[in-house]
């Protein structure tokens, strides 16, 4: 790991050649409240991309990864979706192109939701081919044993 | 009593005079400045010295270009990144702009019609601004392109050695390193930029190339054979 991308209580290390955006969308009315939208990639992401990677998949070659962290609000906490505590890990069974968000031939897809420090998420995995997974589930797996979330 | 006012109009009538004449001609001494900056009003008007001055382009071979380094900083949306510069596959134009500089305005208007760029595939265009407290962030969210990263990174000013304002630096990802970087009025002049560089790249590995094929056939520098004149080339083929 060679840096840290630091957020609204997030804390990521990045291997190199990794990118990462920590953001809270901007509310569209006063009663709204946003949380974190983690999006980190081993490839350049592009500016104009949606929460689960509108914009960003297409792009993406058999080698590229596209990871999604998305936190919900606290009204998720202690749903049944959510019941898995701790920040998890990525397998290659996990994987499939029926688990992705916008289906593109080649890619599969990962979703994995959980709660840690009181704080609901969504894991969402984009990885580019079944032929770099190794790699792709070493590198992710590394990035999320570095995470760190604030309560 | 009417000469003294008249004498005390006439008096005043100059003083206002010498007046208007001199705002006038501050006006066209700034005219002419904000012109020389490149935000000149009249787009006929013939370009200016700093409008035509070229590139100042650092040539590789000084050996002084910086080992480069990733960017992270601030976006403009209550955002934390972190852009890949080194180990990607691509090249990075890194846009040393601001909010306030008169020259960077023309960068900021062209960085949003991407395809008038006219730039490589394999480079993408990231724009650095220093940190907030140096800067305009509501200016900066106004100037942005949709499509462009923007980073606020003081870190990366001077990471880079950024002397100011518009500045350039062509980042090679695969060799971590700066391959131009220098400084223009127009974009065309930052095109220039980046043809040198790639004329470098290509002239670099042209001589690797080279040298490579020569020692494949036992030839070594300093060997005779290569100081052979024509002449001599010659004469050794007719015997």
């Amino acid at each position: 790991m060679t840096t840290t991308l630091a957020a609204h209580g997030l804390a990521i290390g990045l291997p190199t050649g990794w990118e990462g955006r920590i953001q809270r969308r901007a509310v569209s009315v006063a009663a709204e409240q946003t949380h974190a939208v983690v999006h980190l990639a081993n490839f350049a992401l592009p500016e104009e991309r949606d929460d689960f990677g509108g914009g960003v998949t297409p792009l993406m070659r058999s080698a590229d990864v596209f990871v999604v962290l998305f936190e919900y609000g606290p009204d998720a906490v202690g749903k049944p979706l959510f019941a898995t505590q701790g920040i998890p890990r990525v397998t290659a069974d996990m994987f499939g192109s029926k688990r992705l968000q916008r289906p593109l031939p080649g890619q599969l897809g990962c979703q994995r939701f959980f709660t840690a420090h009181g704080r609901p998420f969504c894991l969402y995995v984009v990885a580019g081919s079944r032929a770099y997974l190794p790699r792709i589930l070493a590198e992710v797996n590394g990035v999320l044993t570095d995470l760190d979330v604030a309560p | 009593m009417t000469n003294t006012i008249l004498v005390l109009e006439s008096v005043v009538l100059v003083l206002l005079t010498v007046l208007v004449a001199g705002l006038l001609r501050s006006h066209a001494e700034i005219l002419r400045r904000l012109h020389a900056l490149g935000a000149g009003l009249d787009p006929d008007a013939p370009t200016s010295e700093l409008a035509s001055m070229p590139v100042e382009l650092r040539s590789r071979v000084s050996g002084s270009f910086a080992t480069a380094a990733d960017l992270d900083g601030a976006g403009l949306r209550d955002d934390a990144l972190h852009v890949a510069v080194v180990g990607t596959r691509h090249r990075t134009l890194l846009a040393f702009l601001s909010s306030g500089c008169l020259t960077c305005q023309t960068f900021w208007t062209a960085f949003g019609e991407p395809a008038r760029l006219d730039l490589p595939d394999d480079i993408r265009v990231v724009v650095v601004t220093k940190d907030a407290s140096e800067e305009s962030v509501s200016a900066l969210r106004k100037l942005a392109p949709p499509n462009v990263s923007v980073v606020m990174s003081s870190t990366a000013w001077s990471d880079y050695s950024v002397p100011g304002s518009p500045y350039f630096a062509l980042v090679d990802g695969g060799a971590g390193r700066v391959t131009g970087e220098g400084t223009g009025a127009h974009w065309d002049q930052v095109k220039n930029l980046l043809r040198q560089a790639a004329d470098d790249a290509s002239d670099d590995s042209r001589e690797v190339r080279i040298d490579r094929e020569l020692r494949e056939h036992g030839i070594a520098p300093g060997d005779p054979s290569l100081y052979r004149t024509a002449e001599q080339i010659a004469q050794e083929s007719r015997a």
